[in-house]
């Protein structure tokens, strides 16, 4: 933020740089043809054309008179915007070239759109001088702009494009290392979230059109590629132009998420070809787009309540302001910063909430293996047990020592289970079958296990079916043959596995009718911490008894 | 004779209160009964007269504890035995006779059982309210309200504070089981809480009275005076 604010105050002062030069110039003039004497200060070209006339590819002179009012008071410049190969003549004394006029034996070669020419001290006193351009056009023969010089001091020439490069530059750098952090995050993340990819790609492409936009003050582009860096910069506008709106949309819960997008790139594409190889115009037109398509996710987020929605948008009505008080080149970028520093704003909000949510699941994850071991030492079970176990131990000394192996078979897996995750179904079921015997050595029921169809190559997480024996035993009155049957089935398709469980007996009527105790919750929230939303649980009164049902989705 | 009622959901555990309590009482007892579910337990008692009730509060995953007033405001003598401990002075608070906590083995169960014959208090009493039932629901009524208790038949009147009177189904000596030591009995058909009492009033044809702190005068017995006076001073 502190970078902008310094940006900020710093680019009011630099475009408002006033030349170092006090001059007037003349309108320039045209001939086709060639002539030594044309480069001479003292020469009638009073009848020379004031516009480009179309060029064959020949070579052409422009001329123009350029009055210095007043002494510059050091080494004096001239900054030429022009396409084509020429030579730069001041008063007739050649002081420049850029690029290389065509000969009988050689093709032209182009130069760049923008060069700059320091002038002689005894030629840049106050006083009237001429500039003069042998020039050639050989390529985009239709462009005729014609020619462009201004004056300054030579060193401001020189340093002026400098100063905004570098500034622009730290700019690009900045989003260049976003980028990459964020490229990073995205492919060693182990829940790869959309939006981080989309942000380094908007970093990305904004650290390119940063580089693109600046990279003439410091490479020579031939002028016969000037439109190409437009062109380029000009899809980069408007692809961020599609990017950011989308990304407000994943992360404000943007309802109508296809239609917006869908009217944007439409438009920006209508914008593109009927308003082709307006570059400036059309870049400020994608902005603008861009800018609508984003102001109407946020109020909708606002509305909709969405963290960190008006601090958005603050940041778009301030980019507002930048584009309205600043010149184009550095509006726009800085009106784009300001948006990319509130996407920025939104990804840390939102990381914080995962890191929360995780912090949260990681809470859950302990609170059930808590849980799964509180199961063997909370009073019910371990005191009702170690009652019965005396009487048996005081009654028949020798089923007291097997209760107490069974119990210990329980105790030992579920220790062995008790920090896992998934177990084996294999496993699950031994310890539903030495509960069944520890019960039976308490309760004198006789219960009967049987299993259909279990695939031992499966997992699940650990006491599911354990959670739902125990409700059984708890809940269920033996049949009229004292028996209670316990009947595990499992079922593969392509699409889901399906564990049903039914308890074959009578159910008792519960005193309150609850929904749910503790153990569906401890089943929901294990099957949440390994599949996400991907289950269901139903639990419901069946012909034969009670009939649970745990169905897990692929995906 | 005793007629006891077991609620009690694990067999095994059933039996062996059984098995304690038949060879406790021996030849004194009449029925014991042992129902699996609270529910069983409640309608056994609306149809049977019982006088004690051994209860496990947490049975088939219900939390009992919510029914424990209208348990204690029974005429019977309740004992609860659960593997909860830390119900324990939740329940003596409402007035049971005792907690017996799992697992328990006979010697334990018997000291529980031989409170019931035994006027005299042993323990320190938690007791914090009396349970009664009125119109279908249990009111629980602050022990510091009570004044005095006037036994009625099998019944007893709770004189109370603010000089209304409860019915309570447990008799006089059975509360008198229950209640802290600072109720005193003073009379056949009189437990005061000593807080109350002004002075002892002597009165002509020696007989004695009890002056309480109301303007009230209940009778003392003539053989429980001299405890009183002790108390008193």
């Amino acid at each position: 933020m502190q970078r902008l604010f310094f940006l900020l105050a710093i680019l009011p002062v630099m475009v408002s740089c006033k030349s170092g030069i006090v001059y007037q110039d003349y309108p320039e003039v045209y001939q086709n043809g060639d002539s030594n004497l044309w480069a001479n200060k003292i020469y009638d070209d009073s009848k020379w054309a004031h516009d480009q006339i179309a060029g064959t590819g020949d070579v052409f002179w422009v001329r123009q008179r350029i009055e210095i009012l007043e002494n510059p008071v050091t080494i004096a410049g001239v900054q030429i915007h022009a396409f084509g190969a020429f030579q730069v003549y001041w008063d007739g004394v050649l002081i420049g070239v850029n690029g290389k006029i065509p000969t009988e034996n050689s093709a032209e070669i182009p130069g760049t759109e923008a060069t700059c020419y320091s002038l002689p001290d005894s030629l840049s006193r106050a006083g009237v001088h001429v500039l003069a351009l042998r020039a050639s056009q050989s390529y985009l023969t239709k462009e005729q702009r014609g020619i462009y010089a201004k004056m300054d001091l030579y060193k401001n020439l020189l340093t002026q494009p400098l100063i905004i490069t570098s500034l622009m530059n730290l700019m690009s750098g900045a989003f260049l290392i976003a980028s990459l952090y964020y490229f990073f995050l995205y492919f060693n993340s182990s829940k790869r979230q959309l939006t981080i990819l989309i942000f380094a790609v908007i970093c990305l492409l904004f650290f390119t059109l940063l580089i693109l936009e600046y990279i003439k003050f410091y490479i020579d582009i031939p002028y016969t590629e000037f439109f190409t860096r437009l062109e380029a910069i000009g899809i980069l506008t408007m692809i961020i132009a599609v990017l950011v709106p989308l990304y407000f949309t994943i992360q404000f819960h943007f309802k109508w998420k296809k239609l917006l997008l869908g009217i944007l790139a439409t438009t920006l594409l209508v914008v593109y070809v009927f308003n082709y190889r307006h570059f400036d115009r059309n870049a400020q037109l994608y902005s603008i787009l861009m800018w609508i398509a984003s102001t109407m996710v946020v109020l909708n987020a606002i509305w909709q309540r969405e963290k960190g929605a008006l601090l958005v948008l603050a940041g778009l009505l301030s980019s507002v302001v930048v584009h309205q008080y600043l010149v184009y080149d550095f509006g726009l970028f800085i009106s784009f910063t300001i948006i990319v520093l509130c996407m920025l704003y939104l990804h840390t909000i939102r990381s914080r909430a995962i890191e929360d949510q995780y912090h949260s699941s990681l809470l859950l994850s302990s609170r059930l293996q808590l849980e799964l071991v509180k199961k063997n030492i909370q009073p019910h079970f371990i005191k009702n047990t170690l009652t019965s176990l005396i009487d048996w131990v005081e009654e028949s000394p020798k089923q007291g020592a097997e209760f107490i192996h069974a119990l210990a078979a329980e105790f030992d897996i579920m220790n062995t289970i008790s920090e896992s995750v998934l177990i084996p179904v294999r496993q699950e079921i031994e310890l539903c079958k030495t509960h069944l015997t520890v019960m039976q050595f308490r309760k004198e029921i006789n219960y009967q296990w049987e299993e259909y169809e279990v695939d031992d190559s499966e997992y699940i997480p650990p006491a599911l079916v354990h959670t739902l024996l125990e409700n059984g035993i708890t809940h269920s009155m033996p049949m009229s043959d004292g028996r209670i049957r316990f009947c595990l089935r499992f079922l593969k398709t392509e699409k889901y596995r399906q564990y049903t469980f039914e308890t074959k007996a009578q159910n008792r009527t519960p005193l309150r009718q609850g929904k749910g105790g503790t153990g569906f919750r401890y089943i929901q929230a294990r099957l949440t911490e390994s599949y996400g939303d991907n289950w269901e649980f139903f639990s419901e009164n069946s012909p034969n008894g009670w009939l649970s049902t745990i169905k897990i989705y692929n995906k | 004779m005793m007629r006891v009622l077991i609620i009690e959901d694990e067999a095994r555990i059933a039996n062996r209160l059984e098995r304690i309590t038949r060879s406790f009482f021996e030849g004194n007892l009449s029925v014991v009964e042992i129902c699996d579910s609270l529910q069983k337990g409640l309608d056994y008692i609306e149809n049977h007269p019982i006088d004690l009730l051994l209860l496990d509060l947490n049975l088939n995953g219900e939390n009992g504890f919510d029914m424990l007033g209208s348990v204690v405001a029974g005429s019977f003598h309740t004992i609860i035995v659960s593997a909860y401990t830390d119900k324990a002075i939740t329940a003596f608070n409402y007035g049971v006779l005792d907690f017996v906590a799992k697992p328990f083995d006979q010697a334990r169960l018997e000291m529980a059982f031989r409170r019931i014959s035994n006027i005299t208090k042993g323990v320190e009493r938690e007791i914090k309210f009396l349970a009664v039932k009125k119109a279908g629901t249990v009111r629980l009524i602050d022990i510091s309200e009570l004044h005095y208790i006037k036994g009625a038949g099998i019944y007893s009147e709770l004189h109370l504070q603010n000089g209304k009177q409860e019915l309570h189904d447990k008799s006089l000596e059975k509360l008198q089981q229950l209640l802290p030591n600072t109720f005193e009995r003073i009379h056949r058909s009189y437990l005061v809480s000593l807080a109350m009492a002004e002075r002892i009033l002597i009165q002509p044809g020696g007989r004695y009275g009890l002056l309480l702190k109301t303007g009230e005068t209940l009778p003392v017995g003539r053989y429980r005076y001299k405890d009183l006076k002790d108390k008193l001073i």
